[in-house]
């Protein structure tokens, strides 16, 4: 894997130039590492309990969207996500609970239950557009918004995430068309995690790699160690610099494995060979980043686990209060699209508080969906 | 006690049932909360289910290998741990056949100011969109219709057949305008008609797969012989006798068993199954013995292993214990698995002869039928004899009808003559 940018190799070992940040950073990109694992065993317990009706496995990526989240700055740039980067959340400050009112589709739902669990949306505090389930529908919208952005003659960025399935998908190649002819400030970011859904990639591309796919438009690609989480920050980096600096897109090809199923529906056991299974584990991104900061004097052991039973409760904590939470109220299906309720939304309206009263289903003002 | 009792969730999305495949903590044992408790295959995956609470397992509502309905609860948690401490006191649960109601049942509190309303008592009338038009249309009220669906949802023939239901008048039968012929009049009967729905599935529904699979893959040919037992109902009389000493009750069945073992060694290709995948026929050089058993759940087959290396005393002794762990619900996995030929005894209930259904992928299964005095010729002179049919089903894939009559044949050699065992 020598056309791979790697700073720190699996035992933790330095390869690279490790970036000029502040220790700070370093802990904060591990803590999110480590907050991004118990938040995906907590949904994935949810679910088999019944608790929450579906959930996406992020265990084995978390350098990916850790380390691109912590390149960014909110305050100018967005991000156009898919449905595996729950790092990119947590490492920006998006509470836990903000994030698990999502998964129970609660009243405090950023999405007012109106949305599948994993799809997140927030506006604060920072711009990640709604996931959308199927396939690269946000990489021509996230040209869209960079597009604007240059227009505006804004400095900030796009960041768009998606699987190695997604470079099948139409979206993909308008956007990156766009981008190349149009220079759009945009990060191009696919996670290739190996599998789309059961998939792999020997069947997903004949391309020699993902990033190659970048040529094709003109957008310069690179591939990434991404169970490295300096190498996925230092990319991430550069190509948002270039973005800023009017130079136009990047491609970036994460190379990861995803260490579970494509969704709580699927059974990768049924078709990921065990040996593979090993072999990512023994390079962890969460093992490999705790090497590197305990050899560097950053980490010790008893911060380290203590800061993994804070994740733990942290997220128990979370799923406790959104479960707490009362679903939606029915009369909310009618709003959020006017400032001001039109009359015929109204009548709608009444009259759906009407029908399943009768029937003692969804209730009063106050009650529950009827579903 | 506070029981957490734990309804089967939606692990996929729009899964409607799931097989237990294992019980990762059995009834009695602690579990703290996100230990997992129970593998569940659904037809999207197999996943491990982790415990909703800290407790003990109360109980477990499916056994390994039934299929549970999304919503059916699956086993309760006891969160004092009293199951586990003190067992005497686990009884008012594990008795407990089903549980009283789910957890996830939501309350639903109308408000007092609703207009009163027709509606069942659930409140709910379950029909899609299509019924509740189709009875708009019929002018049918769908408040009064008893649904035949999943959950007592409505469809669209329940409509139906209410709208073409007769008014509930009674009929006055009018006179006859003109004499005819004397019909004879028949006191007025009316049967009830009653019909009781069961779901399709435990261990019914295994059987049946298995049924059809080994029906339909193998082409059975059947044949029946006939047995005298007249020597081997003495034999085994006296054998009774000898073995009470060691408390085991010899039964005929040990007799067939050793006796089918020692015709399988010999004409070994029914003791055989297809690899239909690698396109290879196995002969087994050894011999365990299915015996089918009719227990109060249905039909199971628990296996004798190696028996023939086994003598009858110890093929009597393991016999009683597989079956009776069969019976009594206890039987383990490997209780089960390992088959090479299978008898089927269900002589003692009643028939003559039968055609079993081989327990597939084997290649042969045997009947027994119950035995009887009757007259037969021994010479010139007709003396009562006890005679038992055997009757035999086979893979005609496998086994051509000469072998399977050779067989048989050596079947009865050996239970007429049973001294011939012990060659």
């Amino acid at each position: 894997m020598s056309d791979l940018l790697q700073i720190i190799d699996r035992e933790g070992n330095k390869v690279g130039t490790v970036p000029r940040v502040k220790k700070e950073v370093f802990l904060n990109m591990y803590r999110a590492m480590v907050r991004t694992r118990a938040f995906d065993d907590r949904c994935m317990k949810l679910q088999r309990t019944g608790k929450v009706g579906f959930s996406v496995p992020n265990r084995g990526i978390e350098a990916v969207s850790v380390g691109a989240a912590a390149a960014l700055d909110i305050s100018k740039d967005w991000v156009a996500p898919h449905y595996r980067d729950f790092g990119i959340m947590l490492y920006h400050g998006v509470s836990p609970e903000r994030m698990m009112d999502t998964m129970f589709g609660n009243e405090a739902d950023s999405a007012v239950g109106r949305q599948m669990p994993v799809h997140f949306s927030f506006r604060k505090p920072l711009n990640f557009l709604s996931i959308s389930s199927p396939l690269g529908t946000q990489v021509p919208q996230a040209v869209g918004i960079a597009m604007a952005m240059k227009t505006r003659g804004e400095d900030g960025a796009v960041l768009t995430t998606f699987g190695d399935g997604s470079t099948s998908a139409s979206g993909f190649h308008s956007g990156m068309n766009w981008a190349g002819v149009f220079n759009s400030p945009t990060v191009f970011l696919c996670q290739n995690n190996q599998w789309a859904i059961s998939c792999p990639s020997e069947q997903q591309t004949k391309s020699s790699s993902y990033a190659i796919k970048g040529e094709a438009y003109g957008v310069p690609g690179v591939r990434v160690d991404g169970n490295d989480v300096l190498a996925m920050y230092r990319a991430v980096s550069q190509a948002v610099k270039r973005a800023r600096a009017g130079d136009g897109p990047t491609l970036i090809e994460a190379v990861t494995f995803r260490m579970g199923g494509h969704s709580t529906s699927d059974d990768p056991t049924k078709y990921v060979d065990p040996e593979l299974v090993t072999y990512w584990e023994q390079r962890d991104p969460i093992v490999r980043f705790s090497a590197f900061l305990h050899a560097e004097g950053i980490l010790n052991e008893a911060a380290d686990a203590t800061l993994r039973e804070e994740a733990k409760d942290e997220m128990l904590t979370a799923a406790r209060a959104a479960e707490a939470k009362p679903v939606p109220v029915l009369t909310s299906v009618f709003e959020d699209v006017f400032e001001e309720t039109p009359a015929h939304l109204k009548k709608q309206s009444a009259f759906c508080v009407d029908h399943y009263s009768s029937r003692g289903e969804g209730v009063n003002e106050k009650g529950e969906f009827p579903l | 006690m506070s029981n957490l009792e734990f309804p089967l969730p939606d692990i996929g999305e729009g899964v409607h049932e799931g097989e237990i495949v294992q019980w990762l903590i059995p009834e009695g044992g602690a579990v703290a909360e996100d230990d997992p408790v129970v593998e569940i295959m659904t037809d999207k995956a197999t996943v491990e289910i982790p415990s909703p609470g800290t407790g003990v397992i109360a109980k477990h509502l499916f056994g390994a290998g039934e299929v549970a309905n999304v919503g059916d609860v699956i086993f309760i948690i006891s969160s004092d741990g009293a199951v586990a401490d003190s067992p005497s006191s686990a009884p008012e649960v594990a008795e407990e056949e089903k549980p009283v109601s789910a957890p996830v049942v939501v309350e639903k509190t109308a408000p007092a100011d609703l207009p009163a309303v027709t509606r069942r008592e659930d409140g709910k009338v379950l029909a899609a969109p299509a019924t509740r038009r189709l009875a708009r249309e019929l002018g049918v009220d769908l408040t009064t219709i008893r649904g035949s669906g999943p959950n007592g949802r409505i469809r669209p023939e329940d409509v139906r057949t209410q709208q073409s239901a007769p008014p509930a008048v009674p009929t006055t039968p009018t006179a006859p305008t003109a004499p005819a012929a004397v019909v004879p009049t028949f006191a007025a009967t009316s049967g009830a008609h009653e019909e009781e729905r069961t779901p399709f599935r435990g261990i019914r529904r295994k059987t049946a797969e298995a049924m059809s699979r080994s029906k339909f893959t193998a082409p059975h040919f059947s044949l029946i012989e006939e047995v005298d037992c007249t020597d081997l109902v003495d034999i085994r009389n006296r054998a009774k006798v000898a073995s009470e000493k060691y408390g085991i009750k010899v039964t005929y069945m040990p007799y067939i068993m050793k006796a089918a073992a020692i015709a399988l060694m010999e004409y070994p290709q029914l003791n055989a199954m297809l690899d239909e995948e690698a396109q290879e026929v196995v002969v087994k050089k050894y011999v365990n013995l299915g015996i089918a058993v009719d227990t109060p759940n249905g039909l199971m087959v628990p296996v004798v292993k190696d028996v023939h290396l086994k003598g009858l005393l110890q093929i009597s002794a393991e016999l009683a214990e597989v079956a009776g762990r069969a019976r009594e619900g206890k039987a383990k996995a490997e209780d089960f698995q390992g088959s090479t030929f299978t008898i089927s005894n269900a002589g003692n209930i009643g028939g003559i002869l039968a055609t079993p259904i081989i327990n597939f992928p084997e290649v042969a299964i045997m009947g027994v039928h119950s035995m009887r005095k009757m007259p037969r010729c021994i010479g010139d002179d007709i003396v009562a004899r006890q005679i038992m049919n055997l009757s035999i089903s086979i893979d005609h894939r496998l086994v051509d009808g000469a072998d399977g009559a050779r067989f048989m044949v050596r079947m009865r050699e050996l239970l007429e003559d049973p001294a011939l065992m012990l060659l």
